[in-house]
C-alpha cells in the first residue's frame, strides 16, 4: 500500500505569460496611413473573404477589357487604319464606362462607411489615439483613392498603348495628365456624395440603393435634358444642366480647362466655366462638412 | 395561460385564424408595408417619380409636343425609374429582413411559403404601381396632351416591367444576402451595359420586354425591333410565376443558423 | 404529449461536422441543453424548429418530421437567439401580429395575456428599438407563447438578463413544464441549467455527451475510473508491478498486446507509472487514456 503521509508538492508561478508591451508605440499618422492602407485594400477585396473580390474585380475588368482591346486594335493596325489619336479620347472614355464607376462606389462606399456605423465598431476606431475627424477624412481617402485608381487605370492602359503607337508622346502626355486631373475630380465628388449617403442611411442595402439613384438617375435627366435643350437650339439651358451630374460635371471642367475631346453636347465655355469649378468645388467641401458633422453626432454605444 | 396541454377541443377551437389559409396574408402585407415605410427607404420611392415627373414639366414648359417625348418617357422613365423603384421596393420588403434574420418571425408560423412570398410581392407590386406606372402616365399626360396612348402605353409596360423586376428581385433577395447589388449589376450592367453592345441579350432583358408591350399600345414609333409582344408577354408572365414559385421554393428550405 | 425525437442525427456543413450522430427525445417537461460555445446547441435547436435539414437521420415531432413542414408551427414555439427585431413597431403590434400570423381566434386578447405573462404590460406601448436587451427577450417570449404552444424552443434565453429577470424566466419555465409542456432551452452557463432544468443533455464538439439527471451525470463522472492502455517492452511484468501500486485499481492483459490499467487515482498513477518502468528497466511505447472524450466532458462538467 502507498505511504499514508505523502507531502504535498509545492510550487510557485514564475511566468504566466501576459507581458506587457513596452515597445515603441506609433504616433497617430501611423493609425491612420494603415487605417487608410486597410481601407483601400477593402475596396477591392484583398484581406476579405474571397466572395468580397469578385464584385470588384469584376468591375475592374470590365473597366479596363474596352481599354485593352482599344490599344490592341491602335498598335495592330493603326497605321492601316490611319489613326493619329486615340480611337476614344481620354476624356469620352470615362464617360462611357461610368455605369461600372457608378456601381462600384455604390457597392464599396456602404461596405467602407456604414458597416462601421450600423454595428458600432466605429467606438473601437475612436478609444484608439485617432480623432473623430481624421478618422473620417482617412476613410474618405480610401474611397477617393480607390476610385481613383478604378478610374484611371483603363487610361493609364489608353496612355501606354498610345505611346507604343508611336503617337505624338509630347501631345499624348498633355491629352493623359488631362484626364487624369479630371479623374481625380470624378474620384472626390462620387466618394463625398457616396460617403455622405453611406454616412447618413446606415442600412448597407438602402445606402447601396440611394448612391445609384443619385448617379443614375441624375445622369439620366440630365443627358435627357441636354439633348431636348441642345434641339432646341437653348445652349445656356444646355450648359446650366451639366451642373446636376458628376459626371458631366467633370467633363464639363475637362473641356473648359484642356480642351478635352466633349463628350456631351453642350459643353460649357467662358463663364459657365468658372460656375462649373465652383459648383464642383462647392459640393467636394459640402460633403466634407457633412460628413464630419455627421460623424460628430454618432454617441459612443 | 396556463391552461393544461391536453385540451385539444381548446387547441381546436383556437385555429380559425385570420387569413391563415389562401394566398395573401395581410398581416405579412402590413408588416411588410410597415417595413418599407417606417424606414428610411420610403423617401426613395417619393424621389424617383417626383424627377420623371419634374423633367416632364421642364420639357412641356420649353417645348411644344416634342417628338423627344418618348424619348425621355423611355429613357428615365421605363429603363431607370421603373427597375429601381422594383428594387427599392421589393429590397426594402424582403431583403433587409432576410439580412439581418428577422425574417425568422414571419418563417415560424403556420403559413406556406407561397404565401408570404406572394403578400410581400403585393406589396412591392403596389408600390410600383404608384411609383412607376402612375406617374409615367402622369408624364406621358403632361407632355402629349393630346396623345393619351402614349401615356398609357407606357403606364401598361413599365408596369408589366416593374411585376417582372419584383419577381426577379424577390428570387434574388431569398438567394443572396446581397441581393441590392446583384440586382443592381443586373439591371446597370446586363441589360444597360452589355445589353446595349450584344444582340442576343436584348431577349432576355425586362426592359425590353416591357417595351415591346409598350409600342404596342402607343403604335407609334417603335422603341425596340424585332421583338414580337406576343414574345414579350409570354416571358413575363413565366418569369413572374416562376420566379415566385422558385422564391417560395427556396424560402422553405431557410436555414437562420448558416452564415456565410 | 408532445416529444422530439432525433434518431442517429448528423450534419455537416462541407468538411465541419455540426451535430454528430445524435440521438435524444425530449418529453414534456423542461429540459436543458447544456455545451460550450461551439458544440453544436443552436445547430440542434435550429434541427428541432424545422429550420435545418439533417445531413443524415430524421427529426421528428410526434412522428411527423420537421422539415419543411409549416403546419408544426401550431405546436412549436421558438424564440431564436439573434436580436434582430422588428425596431419600428410596439412590443405590443409586434405580440399582435405574431398573434395574428398564428391564426390565433381573438388576437388581441391572446396578445395581452402573453404580454402579462412575460411582464411587458407597461412597456408595450413604446417602439421596440427603445428597448433593453432584456425587454427584447421578454418580447421574443411573448411572442412564441402568444398561440399556447405544447412546445417551447429557446436559443440562450437568458443571455443578457439581469438576475431578477432570469428569476423571473426561470420561474415562468417552471411553470410551463410543470403544465406538461415540452419545454428545451440551450445555455452554456452550468447554473442556469442546474437551477431550471431536471432533465439535461450535454452536447460537447457536436457529440452527445451525456443525458439525464444532473445529479447522476456529475456523480457518475466522480465515481468512474480512469482508463489507460500502456504498450511497452515487457507487458507482463509492468502489469505485475503495476498491480502493487496503491493507485491501480485493475489491471488486464489485452489480446492484442497492451495493458489496461484502471487507476482510481489520476494524480499518483501518472507519478507512479514512469517510476515503476524505470525501476523494472522497461520501456514504455505509448500511454494514452481510453475515455478522452469524457474526459473533456468531465473537466468541463466539473470546472465551475
Amino acid at each position: 500500500m502507498s505511504s499514508p503521509s505523502e507531502t504535498r508538492p509545492t510550487g510557485t508561478i514564475h511566468d504566466i505569460g501576459y507581458r506587457p508591451y513596452e515597445g515603441v508605440r506609433l504616433g497617430e499618422g501611423a493609425v491612420a496611413w494603415s487605417l487608410f492602407r486597410t481601407g483601400l485594400r477593402h475596396c477591392f477585396g484583398l484581406g476579405r473573404s474571397g466572395r468580397s473580390k469578385v464584385l470588384p474585380m469584376t468591375l475592374l475588368g470590365a473597366i479596363l477589357l474596352p481599354a485593352v482591346i482599344l490599344v490592341a486594335v491602335l498598335v495592330q493596325a493603326g497605321e492601316a487604319l490611319g489613326l493619329t489619336g486615340q480611337l476614344v479620347p481620354y476624356s469620352r472614355y470615362t464617360m462611357i464606362t461610368q455605369v461600372v464607376i457608378s456601381v462600384f462606389v455604390a457597392a464599396q462606399a456602404p461596405a467602407l462607411i456604414s458597416r462601421d456605423l450600423r454595428f458600432r465598431t466605429i467606438t473601437l476606431y475612436l478609444a484608439r489615439p485617432l480623432r473623430r475627424s481624421t478618422y473620417v477624412l482617412v476613410r474618405l481617402a480610401s474611397l477617393l483613392v480607390a476610385v481613383f485608381a478604378l478610374v484611371t487605370a483603363p487610361l493609364l492602359v489608353l496612355y501606354v498603348g498610345g505611346l507604343l503607337a508611336d503617337l505624338p508622346p509630347g501631345r499624348e502626355t498633355k491629352l493623359f495628365l488631362g484626364a487624369v486631373v479630371g479623374a481625380l475630380l470624378l474620384a472626390a465628388l462620387l466618394s463625398g456624395l457616396a460617403a455622405l449617403i453611406s454616412a447618413v442611411t446606415t442600412r448597407r442595402g438602402l445606402a447601396v440603393a440611394a448612391i445609384i439613384v443619385v448617379l443614375v438617375v441624375s445622369f439620366t435627366a440630365v443627358a435627357a435634358v441636354q439633348g431636348i435643350a441642345t434641339e432646341q437650339e437653348m445652349p445656356r439651358l444646355a450648359q446650366v444642366a451639366g451642373l446636376f451630374s458628376p459626371y458631366t460635371l467633370v467633363d464639363g471642367l475637362q473641356v473648359w480647362l484642356f480642351d478635352a475631346v466633349a463628350s456631351t453636347p453642350a459643353a460649357p465655355t467662358g463663364r459657365t466655366g468658372v460656375l462649373f469649378a465652383l459648383t464642383a468645388l462647392v459640393v467636394i467641401t459640402a460633403s466634407i462638412i457633412g460628413l464630419l458633422a455627421r460623424y460628430r453626432r454618432t454617441t459612443a454605444l | 395561460m396556463t391552461a393544461p396541454v391536453n385540451a385539444d377541443v381548446t387547441r381546436a377551437a383556437r385555429r380559425t385564424g385570420t387569413g391563415t389559409g389562401g394566398l395573401v396574408n395581410t398581416t405579412v402585407a402590413w408588416l411588410g408595408l410597415r417595413s418599407l415605410f417606417g424606414r428610411r427607404r420610403g423617401i426613395l420611392l417619393f424621389a424617383l417619380p417626383l424627377v420623371l415627373l419634374a423633367l416632364a414639366v421642364l420639357v412641356r414648359v420649353l417645348i411644344e409636343g416634342s417628338a423627344a417625348a418618348p424619348d425621355i418617357l423611355y429613357q428615365l422613365g421605363l429603363v431607370v425609374v421603373v427597375p429601381l423603384v422594383a428594387l427599392i421596393a421589393t429590397t426594402g420588403v424582403l431583403s433587409s429582413e432576410i439580412d439581418d434574420g428577422s425574417v425568422v418571425y414571419l418563417l415560424a408560423k403556420p403559413l406556406s411559403r407561397l404565401t408570404i412570398v406572394i403578400s410581400k410581392l403585393l406589396v412591392a407590386f403596389g408600390c410600383v404601381l404608384v411609383f412607376a406606372a402612375v406617374p409615367l402616365l402622369v408624364a406621358g399626360l403632361i407632355l402629349r396632351w393630346d396623345l393619351p396612348r402614349l401615356g398609357i402605353g407606357f403606364a401598361v409596360g413599365g408596369l408589366a416591367g416593374g411585376l417582372t423586376y419584383c419577381t426577379l428581385f424577390a428570387f434574388a433577395s431569398v438567394l443572396t444576402r446581397h441581393a441590392v447589388v446583384v440586382g443592381l449589376v443586373y439591371v446597370l450592367i446586363w441589360e444597360g451595359l452589355l445589353g446595349g453592345l450584344l444582340d442576343g441579350i436584348r431577349w432576355l432583358s425586362v426592359t425590353w420586354w416591357s417595351a415591346a408591350i409598350t409600342d404596342e399600345i402607343t403604335e407609334g414609333p417603335p422603341l425596340v425591333e424585332k421583338m414580337g409582344v406576343t414574345y414579350a408577354i409570354a416571358a413575363t408572365v413565366v418569369v413572374i410565376i416562376g420566379a415566385t414559385w422558385l422564391a417560395s421554393h427556396k424560402l422553405r428550405g431557410y436555414s437562420y443558423t448558416a452564415d456565410e | 404529449m408532445s416529444t422530439i425525437q432525433l434518431d442517429h442525427v448528423s450534419r455537416w456543413y462541407g468538411n465541419v461536422v455540426a451535430v454528430n450522430d445524435v440521438s435524444m427525445t425530449i418529453g414534456p417537461g423542461v429540459t436543458g441543453l447544456l455545451g460550450p460555445n461551439g458544440a453544436g446547441k443552436s445547430t440542434l435547436i435550429a434541427l428541432m424548429a424545422g429550420f435545418l435539414a439533417p445531413s443524415v437521420g430524421t427529426v421528428t415531432l410526434d412522428g411527423t418530421p420537421l422539415w419543411r413542414n409549416e403546419q408544426i408551427y401550431r405546436d412549436i414555439g421558438l424564440v431564436p437567439e439573434p436580436e434582430a427585431l422588428f425596431d419600428y413597431l410596439t412590443g405590443r403590434q409586434f405580440v399582435l401580429a405574431n398573434a395574428r400570423l398564428h391564426g390565433v381566434r381573438d388576437p388581441g386578447a391572446a396578445g395581452e395575456r402573453a404580454l402579462a405573462v412575460v411582464e411587458m404590460t407597461d412597456a408595450a406601448g413604446r417602439t421596440i428599438a427603445t428597448y433593453s436587451k432584456g425587454m427584447r427577450q421578454r418580447v421574443k417570449m411573448a411572442s412564441a407563447l402568444v398561440h399556447d404552444p405544447s412546445v417551447l424552443l429557446l436559443d440562450e434565453p437568458f443571455n443578457g438578463m439581469d438576475p431578477r429577470q432570469r428569476l423571473h424566466l426561470m420561474d415562468l419555465l417552471r411553470r410551463m413544464g410543470s403544465d406538461g409542456r415540452t419545454v428545451l432551452f440551450s445555455s452554456h452557463i452550468l447554473e442556469e441549467v442546474e437551477q431550471v432544468a431536471r432533465q439535461i443533455e450535454v452536447v460537447v464538439a457536436g457529440r452527445h455527451a451525456a443525458s439525464g439527471d444532473f445529479g447522476a451525470i456529475r456523480r457518475l463522472m466522480t465515481d468512474r475510473p480512469n482508463r489507460y492502455v500502456v504498450r511497452s517492452a515487457d507487458d507482463r511484468s509492468l502489469a505485475r508491478a503495476l498491480m502493487g501500486e496503491g493507485s491501480v485499481r485493475a489491471v488486464s492483459l489485452r489480446a492484442e498486446g497492451g495493458v489496461e490499467v484502471e487507476a482510481t487515482d489520476f494524480g499518483r498513477f501518472s507519478a507512479a507509472l514512469p517510476r515503476v518502468a524505470r525501476d523494472l528497466g522497461v520501456r514504455l511505447f505509448e500511454v494514452s487514456p481510453t475515455d478522452e472524450s469524457l474526459e473533456s466532458v468531465f473537466s468541463y462538467l466539473v470546472a465551475s
